[in-house]
């Protein structure tokens, strides 16, 4: 059993309670209010700290590649359409380990398979605390990986398959869902069967890495009618389709902001993050760009990018917790700090959105306390 | 270009010991002409730097923009030549876009010059050069080139040369490269300075100043690597400075002893074995407290010139004050490549670059550049400025 003391509790969904206690019981949070006492409990004393639920990325490609192998173990390009792939088996947890990403507040992550295939496979979620991969796995199946980028085009057309073109990678789209859904039931292979679950039955969200303009309203175009909730990934140019984005109530896992000329090439937006966060549009980090991950400071820099753009910075935290959480279908076990739910929690000597001065000094997964 | 009065401003002169203060700064024909707590100039154009922070302009001492250009689906590559692991004398200024679009970002973000180098692909990789960041003609906004000799220990230059199945192909071979280099220049250069007669070398001609101490070498190496680095550059006595520096703190006491200076960046790579094992940021503190010259660099656009913000940030939280940090990225590169009498800090002479920021660069993560000046000229102002 532990006590956090005293800290200023953020607790992911905008509310923020001042000089709060949280009691620490098993892996979860027991109790969460003033001035707690707990015969036995171990205190860590949070005073003048900020204390967070710890953030999530829900796309990373690190922690799924396999380094060093020659092939990289998010990436199967054997062919443009492999949604039945599942990430949990690609998950490698000792290159989770090596990327720390605790100290920089990150305590979940979604896997997922790069940009290279149309439907590339289902994203694994896990913890990132070097605990037993048993206590680690958070749910698997937590959504269908796609990518209409250019990445498809560069891996199967430069081949002479298709997609060669963009035109390519929606015709590639189209006749993957009519086939799969044109086909019986009984008839239907493993992948007809996943894509029905998804399209049809809504059996996990979509993520779909979607750059520029033109590749974001193609796919919004093309999923207009689609039950199926659609989150973008990478998502640079959002703002250039901003109608639609808000119309359909599109998620929006922004990549990696700061990664190779993403502003100046894209000439990008982000103070219409304003007009999704009215609109209750979900928004998400991630440490990934294009489907490579870099390490895990980028997640907090594209944070503090959405807030030097003019978002509020409780809505910013909602970003890094709640709305990952309930884009991957996990906010039951985590994304805030409310009883019940998985304690996962870091203490940060500041604001890690408002100021650089912030530090984890403490961090706790599952209950567990890493430093 | 008249006269030109920065008015009211908190002044970061970035001289050694000098706190801010509130003050005006006086600019005449591109240079600066005073800077003081008052100055009286009715006739000079006024620019309010009321509740602003008035710094000299931000430098990157090592950057490869619009030598690659990542704005096109197949990545435009002028910074490696990699025809031969010894480039030496290729000018990285002949590679350079002045007109790409990364200047712009870091000039609104009140990087006013960095030096442009080339990548990391040879052994030695041809001559960077120091530019400002705004202009049309990359040979105009030159400062000064060449500025240092480009020197790759490991993956990158072995990688190049692996693949074709030739020297170097590992990191004793990239050793074994920059050793018989250093030999050959060195005799190359005897040779010359007896005026002993022998063929021109244009690649061992660029590694003179270096043998001389006029510019410094910038020594791409992490990890283990740096030890050779500065094995090989204190045999041959050349001034240097370890770029990147990646796993710097488990070499401390042989960077100390080296005096070399040390570029380090960009921060977020993920981790992986080899040269990725360690990024250790407070790497930065500890060698600043050891009194080592410490730069912060991006290697943008790798990671884009914004991101200088977020290296001097997790500088800071990795326990560098905001005083020492704003340091990294002004007057500590620019002495680094002995461009102090002209940039790195607001002392009459120098050039004309200025910053107004609001708020604190590096330490509030909202700070933003509100004007920038260079050569005397206002090259931006943000929407919100009011003057």
């Amino acid at each position: 059993m532990y006590v956090i003391k005293n800290g200023t509790v953020h607790v992911g969904n905008g509310t923020v309670l001042a000089a709060c206690d949280i009691l620490i019981e098993g892996k979860v949070i027991k109790q969460i209010g003033k001035g707690l006492h707990v015969e036995g409990a171990d205190i860590i004393d949070a005073s003048g700290c900020d204390v967070f639920p710890g953030f999530i990325d829900p796309v990373s490609s690190v922690g799924a590649m396999g380094m060093p192998s020659r092939h990289l173990d998010n990436d199967e390009c054997s062919d443009p359409v492999t949604p039945e792939m599942n990430l949990k088996y690609s998950i490698d947890p000792d290159e989770v380990n090596a990327q720390e990403f605790y100290k920089s507040g990150i305590t979940t992550v979604g896997l997922a398979p790069t940009n290279n295939n149309l439907m590339g496979g289902q994203i694994a979620v896990c913890k990132t605390a070097p605990q037993k991969m048993g206590q680690r796995l958070v749910k698997e199946h937590a959504g269908l990986k796609c990518s209409v980028t250019n990445s498809v085009k560069a891996t199967y057309g430069t081949a002479n398959r298709v997609p060669m073109t963009k035109m390519g990678v929606f015709f590639l789209l189209q006749e993957t869902l009519r086939e799969a859904r044109s086909t019986e039931a009984e008839k239907r292979t493993e992948r007809q069967n996943v894509i029905c679950s998804v399209f049809d039955e809504q059996s996990m969200p979509v993520f779909a890495a979607a750059s520029t303009k033109n590749e974001i309203d193609g796919l919004l175009h093309m999923m207009k009618d689609e039950k199926v909730q659609i989150n973008l990934v990478d998502g640079f140019c959002f703002a250039d389709s901003l109608k639609e984005m808000l119309e359909q109530n599109v998620g929006l896992v922004l990549g990696n902001v700061n990664n190779m000329s993403q502003i100046a090439k894209n000439g990008m937006d982000l103070t219409k993050l304003n007009a999704l966060v009215k609109n209750g549009n979900r928004v998400a980090f991630t440490n990934s760009c294009g489907g490579h991950s870099e390490g895990r400071e980028v997640f907090l820099w594209s944070a503090i990018e959405a807030y030097r753009a003019g978002v509020a910075a409780e809505e910013v935290v909602k970003m890094m917790t709640l709305h990952p959480a309930e884009m991957l279908g996990i906010a039951d076990r985590v994304g805030t700090l409310e009883e019940g739910k998985d304690a996962d929690i870091s203490i940060f000597t500041g604001h890690p959105v408002t100021t650089y001065a912030a530090k984890v000094v403490h961090s706790m997964i599952n209950g567990e306390v890493l430093f | 270009m008249g006269r030109v009065l920065i008015h009211g401003g908190t002044i970061y002169t970035m001289v050694d010991g000098e706190k801010p203060f509130q003050g005006d700064v006086l600019v005449e024909d591109g240079v600066i002409r005073e800077v003081a707590p008052s100055i009286d100039a009715a006739d000079a154009q006024l620019i309010s730097a009321e509740g602003y922070c008035v710094m000299p302009g931000l430098f990157d001492a090592h950057s490869h923009i619009g030598l690659f250009d990542f704005n096109h689906d197949k990545a435009v590559d002028d910074a490696n030549e990699m025809t031969a692991p010894v480039s030496a004398g290729v000018d990285a200024r002949y590679g350079m876009n002045p007109k790409a679009r990364e200047l712009k970002v870091a000039y609104e973000h009140g990087i006013t010059a960095m030096l442009f180098t080339p990548g990391s692909g040879d052994v030695f990789c041809g001559q960077p050069f120091v530019a400002k960041t705004y202009g049309d003609n990359i040979f105009d906004m030159t400062v000064k080139a060449p500025a240092a000799v480009k020197i790759a220990l490991g993956g990158n230059p072995k990688n190049t040369y692996g693949d074709r199945n030739q020297l170097p192909m590992t990191r004793m071979g990239v050793a074994q490269v920059l050793w018989d280099t250093f030999r050959r220049a060195k005799e190359y250069l005897d040779k010359k300075e007896r005026g002993e007669e022998q063929s021109y070398d244009a690649n061992l001609e660029a590694i003179i100043p270096a043998l001389k101490g006029e510019i410094p070498c910038k020594i791409h190496c992490t990890q283990y690597d740096m030890l050779t680095a500065i094995e090989v550059a204190k045999a041959y006595g050349v001034r240097f400075s370890l770029e990147h520096a990646w796993g710097a703190t488990d070499y401390l006491e042989e960077i100390v002893e080296s005096g070399c200076d040390i570029c380090y960046g960009p921060i977020a790579t993920y981790r992986a074995a080899g040269e990725r094992r360690k990024i250790d940021v407070e790497a930065v503190k500890l060698l600043d407290d050891q009194g080592v010259n410490v730069a912060l660099i991006t290697d943008s656009p790798i990671l884009s010139e914004e991101s200088l913000y977020h290296h001097m940030g997790e500088a800071v939280r990795e326990g560098v004050s905001h005083e020492r940090v704003l340091r990294m990225v002004t007057v500590n590169p620019v002495r680094q490549l002995g461009l102090e009498e002209r940039l790195g800090s607001l002392e009459a002479g120098k050039d004309a670059d200025i910053i107004l920021v609001r708020g604190r660069i590096g330490l509030d993560t909202d700070a933003k550049v509100m004007l920038t000046m260079i050569d005397g000229e206002v090259v931006y102002t943000a929407g919100e400025y009011q003057c």
